[in-house]
């Protein structure tokens, strides 16, 4: 670790900060390691439950959905992996957010103290959802092979998805732990709009029965194509077009650089005002 | 390179401090259109400038409210001063309110290492370091236990205990020599004193002026935000008395 601290001095700010994730691997490491003991441990089934908790929550929907409403997909896959692909993606997205805002947020008493840089929490809260989305891959294989379907050979391709939702939260989550930090009820802001963008993204429907202009509101929300993307590497259902793939990097790339600029400039106010 | 260890020039430290109401989006929204501006902003410090060597002591003293703390936080890079530049050549052990930013849910052994690894160490060093420090803390038998279970007195210990195994080239102290039992005290006052024969350069804040006259090499004191003396410790320390 470098040693000398000047104020004063200009220092290149993502040259800085990729030498400090290197630094603070262990600490990366560590925060992992006890955030997915913590998840595993409180509970009986330990890491089964993993693979238990994405297997009932598509079986509701399957049963709502197939059972109750006869929905069929148009191209005449299985509804099953269909609607677990699409949980499963959000749930990775939904906590990863969320973990990581809040744990920049709830990290305050120590960033006051010690000097930590803030991203290192919310890089290791990404991280380790990342890990729980890699663990219910395991349940989804399971739901295809049940229904007969079979994965791709692109499947490892997945791993693109995976690095492309964390810059994605990662950015979003280090602007919106400033709203948190600083204003009380922008929790239940952040909650109504996650809720908004579940509803679309092509979850549990497929995009062809939406109407025009919903279709389109649909197709701009990046979510759409980081979803299709998952779903046709993962097993070839759904459609991912060059748009989609040009989108997900973009979109990435984008929030993240985003979101570690205005981090930047904020965080020095908040800290001090606290 | 100078060779000071720490060297803060012309410091300024402003913060904004918002009005109680305007906590929420809804709030900041409403006073953004009406044009009110709720924030004041608050000079904690004006205008410090001190340096601080290899084996030397600096005290700060003053009143309540008066910017100790604050310069801390600048020392230990937690805060950026709005002007000046505060420079610290070598690595930084930090005892801002002992215990503070353990968890009380983790294990003390799990709390160490996550501390340790926090200040910068890397987690192989301090898995071999933890049984030396849980040992010197006395707190052997409890490491185990969440941290829940301890007494105020045993965090502290652990919390000084982390902060000094530490190998680093500046030490701050933030009010904590009070801590624990006689004989631990006794115990913590002899390991400052290693430490700052070792050569660490140490910042101390605290109340006690006696604490001060024996380990202090020189005073600086805070009125406000301001610097109103420096220099030797009999010097400031009389003039503090008589003020």
């Amino acid at each position: 670790m470098p040693n000398i601290y000047d104020s004063s001095a200009r220092t290149n700010y993502f040259k800085e900060l990729t030498t400090n994730l290197w630094d603070q691997r262990d600490l990366i490491t560590l925060l992992v390691k006890r955030d997915l003991a913590v998840r595993y441990k409180r509970s009986v089934l330990g890491l089964l439950w993993t693979l238990i908790n994405p297997l009932l929550t598509s079986l509701v929907l399957w049963m709502v959905f197939v059972q109750i409403f006869r929905a069929k997909l148009a191209d005449g896959s299985q509804f099953a992996p269909y609607v677990l692909a699409g949980v499963l993606l959000m749930t990775f997205f939904n906590q990863a957010f969320m973990q990581a805002t809040e744990s920049i947020a709830s990290g305050m008493g120590i960033l006051q103290k010690v000097y930590v840089r803030p991203h290192v929490f919310a890089f290791a809260s990404a991280i380790s959802n990342s890990v729980n989305f890699i663990l219910g891959l395991f349940a989804l294989l399971v739901v295809t092979f049940l229904v007969d379907e079979g994965i791709s050979l692109l499947a490892p391709l997945t791993v693109l998805v995976i690095f492309c939702m964390l810059g994605l939260t990662i950015g979003l989550s280090l602007m919106t732990s400033i709203l948190f930090i600083r204003f009380d009820d922008s929790k239940n802001i952040v909650a109504i709009v996650l809720q908004l963008l579940f509803y679309l993204t092509p979850v549990f429907y497929p995009k062809d029965i939406l109407s025009a202009p919903i279709r389109f509101i649909v197709s701009i929300n990046p979510l759409s194509s980081y979803l299709d993307i998952f779903r046709f590497v993962f097993a070839d259902t759904g459609k991912a077009t060059l748009f989609d793939w040009v989108y997900m990097f973009s979109s990435s790339t984008i929030v993240l650089v985003l979101g570690l600029v205005i981090f930047k400039r904020a965080w020095a106010k908040s800290v001090v005002m606290m | 390179m100078t060779s000071h260890v720490i060297e803060v020039e012309n410091v300024d430290l402003k913060y904004v401090i918002r009005h109680g109401r305007a906590t929420t989006l809804k709030e900041a929204a409403i006073s953004a259109i009406k044009g009110i501006n709720l924030d004041i902003t608050v000079s904690a410090l004006t205008d410090i400038s001190f340096t601080v060597d290899r084996g030397e002591v600096l005290a700060i003293i003053g009143h309540n409210g008066a910017g100790k703390s604050s310069l801390l936080k600048l020392i230990a890079r937690v805060l950026p001063p709005t002007s000046g530049v505060v420079k610290v050549n070598g690595s930084v052990a930090p005892m801002l309110e002992l215990g503070a930013g353990f968890n009380p849910e983790l294990s003390g052994e799990e709390n160490l290492l996550l501390f340790g690894v926090l200040l910068g160490n890397r987690t192989k060093e301090m898995q071999s370091r933890i049984k030396d420090i849980a040992e010197w803390a006395g707190l052997t038998e409890h490491i185990k236990l969440p941290l829940r279970t301890y007494s105020t007195g045993m965090v502290a210990r652990l919390g000084f205990a982390v902060a000094t195994f530490q190998r680093s080239d500046v030490l701050i102290v933030d009010e904590i020599l009070g801590v624990g039992d006689t004989e631990f005290q006794k115990k913590s006052k002899e390991r400052m004193g290693q430490l700052i024969a070792g050569g660490e350069a140490t910042i101390l804040v605290s109340h006690d002026l006696k604490t001060v006259e024996s380990l202090a090499t020189k005073v600086l004191w805070l009125d406000h935000g301001k610097q109103i003396m420096l220099g030797g410790t009999a010097e400031v320390l009389d003039a503090y008395r008589k003020a």
